[in-house]
């Protein structure tokens, strides 16, 4: 019934793979050449300054924006080839969640098993669980009936994650899901995010800033200029580092190094990112 | 009530009537959602050459208009997606081109003149045949049928289409699957109200039910009924008080319209009273037809 949670073998390909993957918005690059593997049950982050290629990146994966050369591959399988689409749970990065026409709560998060349900049939039980218990995760059971337009930027935000929940994936996508929304909920939404991946998800996020969700990342890829910058373990700030709106530095590879691939763990000299405030 | 239905051409109209009552605000509901409120307007123009063409090769104006509209609406998903062509300029340009085919056509056409456009322009229910009626139904079937199957995965394209990519829904066949039965709910319309006004039957009533709605099956619903009210009670109105059927069609779905704003008002007044909720941000702001505003707050 649900695509959720596979058992991972070891032969198991990864969530996402793209290979040598570059993007162009007009002819300008945003994406120059990535290549990343994301191992199926991993919760990672991808960081980088406002422009860097990182929701490009994500929007690549899925196949919203095209790829100008390169590959992607999700679960295994050529992007163009992919149809386990119900495996996927995409939230996007919208200040609304409503279109011009009112929609309640409920079928906007619905709406999100649009990939998993057949044409002409009506929702089971299990449909409606599966919605029931995302609008309880995300905290809104009692707006279920509400127009979405009646709730606050962050409650639309958290409406978004419950669609993508509500599909029951095994992979999530998710492009600043904490945008908007404020640090109590972040906190609980970051709860969510560690209850996927005790459960064997893979999360990809794009993050502005690690904030709540330090401590559920498990692998932080940093973009500079649609390339990458930085693989390895989440960079961790402190003290001051972790007030929005400074220079953050991070440890990463020598791009120049030949021992490259194998220096994950041993950096070799620093950059500096900037993570912008919000504001 | 009796009166009106001893006569042959009115109970045809009537059945006419009915149909794009039913069907226009279904579709409406979708492209008010996804923003293209005037893509019915835009196809009528194109639906207007159609008519012309049948008029000049002597086929039915109704099926030529069915197939040049259904083009059109094809041709506008292209242009919008392959060139640097906006939405609302991709509609101008149908517009224009619709209007000036349908003048030099019948132009062409011998025993035909401008005047026999007017009749499109501003619809002729009475002179509805039985043929024409048959043509209608099954259009009309096949835009039920359209929204019954896809109904789901046009809510999800006409809510966020970049959400729909991700879900791997077919977006490019979807939007043009939407376009083309926009088309074909134009040309069930147009002998109604005319291509002038084809799109006030799709828009008017969804504009209408959203003053009073939460949900999107509601808004669909009550468009619905609004539509059927409108294309009933204006077709009636007419035939009495001697008036067009389908401007009186139009003004009547704009006055429930109007109505709809007040009572919405009301309502939301009245609710806002006794809801505890309604002290949040977004309390008491009407729900009206722009609702991108944002209302909430982006710190805590």
């Amino acid at each position: 019934m649900s695509a959720q949670f596979t058992d991972v073998g070891s032969d198991v390909p990864p969530a996402f793979r793209t290979v040598g993957a570059h993007v162009a918005y007009d002819g300008v690059p945003v994406l120059d050449g990535v290549s990343i593997d994301i191992p199926v049950g991993q919760t990672m982050a991808v960081l980088g300054p406002n422009g860097s290629g990182k929701s490009t990146l994500m929007r690549a994966m899925l196949g919203i924006v095209p790829l100008t050369s390169g590959q992607v591959l999700v679960h295994g399988v050529p992007l163009r080839r992919f149809r386990s689409w119900r495996r996927i749970g995409y939230v996007p990065q919208r200040l609304t969640a409503g279109g011009a026409v009112p929609a309640t709560v409920r079928e906007i998060v619905a709406s999100g098993q649009v990939a998993a349900r057949r044409r002409l049939s009506f929702a089971t039980r299990a449909d409606r669980a599966a919605v029931e218990e995302a609008l309880e995760t995300v905290g809104l059971a009692d707006r279920a009936r509400d127009s979405v337009r009646e709730l606050s930027g962050g409650q639309q935000q958290r409406v978004l994650i419950a669609r993508a929940l509500a599909g029951r994936p095994d992979t999530f996508v998710m492009d600043e899901p904490m945008a908007g929304v404020d640090a109590e909920n972040q906190r609980a939404l970051a709860g969510t995010i560690a209850r996927l991946r005790d459960l064997g998800a893979t999360v990809v996020l794009v993050l502005h800033e690690l904030g709540p969700l330090e401590d559920v990342i498990e692998r932080a890829v940093v973009l500079e200029s649609g390339r990458v910058a930085h693989d390895g373990s989440a960079p961790e700030p402190t003290g001051e580092c972790a007030r929005p709106g400074h220079e953050h530095q991070h440890p990463h590879p020598d791009p120049n190094d030949p021992a490259r691939a194998a220096t994950e763990t041993a950096p070799a000299n620093l950059i500096r990112l900037e993570v912008p405030g919000r504001d | 009530m009796t009166e009106l239905l001893q006569y042959e051409f009115m109970r045809r109209a009537l059945v006419a009537a009915v149909l794009v009552g039913l069907v226009a605000p279904i579709i409406g509901t979708y492209l008010v959602q996804r923003r293209l409120a005037l893509l019915g307007d835009g196809i009528g123009h194109v639906a207007l050459t159609g008519v012309a063409l049948g008029l000049l090769t002597s086929t039915s104006p109704v099926l030529t208009a069915a197939v040049v509209a259904t083009a059109g609406a094809v041709l506008i998903e292209i242009v919008r997606v392959r060139t640097r062509t906006s939405g609302d300029v991709a509609l101008a340009l149908l517009f224009y081109g619709g209007i000036a085919g349908g003048v030099l056509l019948i132009g062409l056409t011998p025993g035909a003149s401008n005047a026999t456009l007017v009749s499109y322009l501003f619809g002729s229910v009475s002179t509805v045949e039985e043929a024409d009626l048959w043509v209608v139904g099954v259009l009309a079937a096949g835009v039920v049928g359209v929204v019954a199957v896809f109904g789901r995965e046009l809510f999800v394209l006409c809510q966020d289409e970049e959400v729909a990519r991700a879900h791997g829904l077919p977006v490019r066949f979807l939007s043009v699957l939407l376009a083309v039965t926009a088309a074909l709910t134009v040309v069930i319309a147009m002998r109604v109200v005319g291509v002038l006004m084809v799109s006030a039957l799709m828009i008017v009533p969804v504009a209408a039910a959203q003053q009073l709605t939460k949900s999107f099956r509601v808004t669909m619903l009550l468009a619905v009924a609004i539509g059927l009210l409108s294309s009933l009670g204006g077709l009636t109105t007419s035939f009495y008080a001697d008036l067009s059927p389908g401007a009186t069609i139009v003004l009547l779905a704009l006055a429930v319209y109007g109505a709809a704003v007040a009572a919405g008002g009301v309502l939301r007044r009245a609710s806002g009273a006794r809801s505890p909720r309604a002290h949040g941000p977004g309390a008491g702001v009407p729900a009206g037809t722009m609702p991108q505003t944002d209302r909430g707050r982006v710190k805590p």
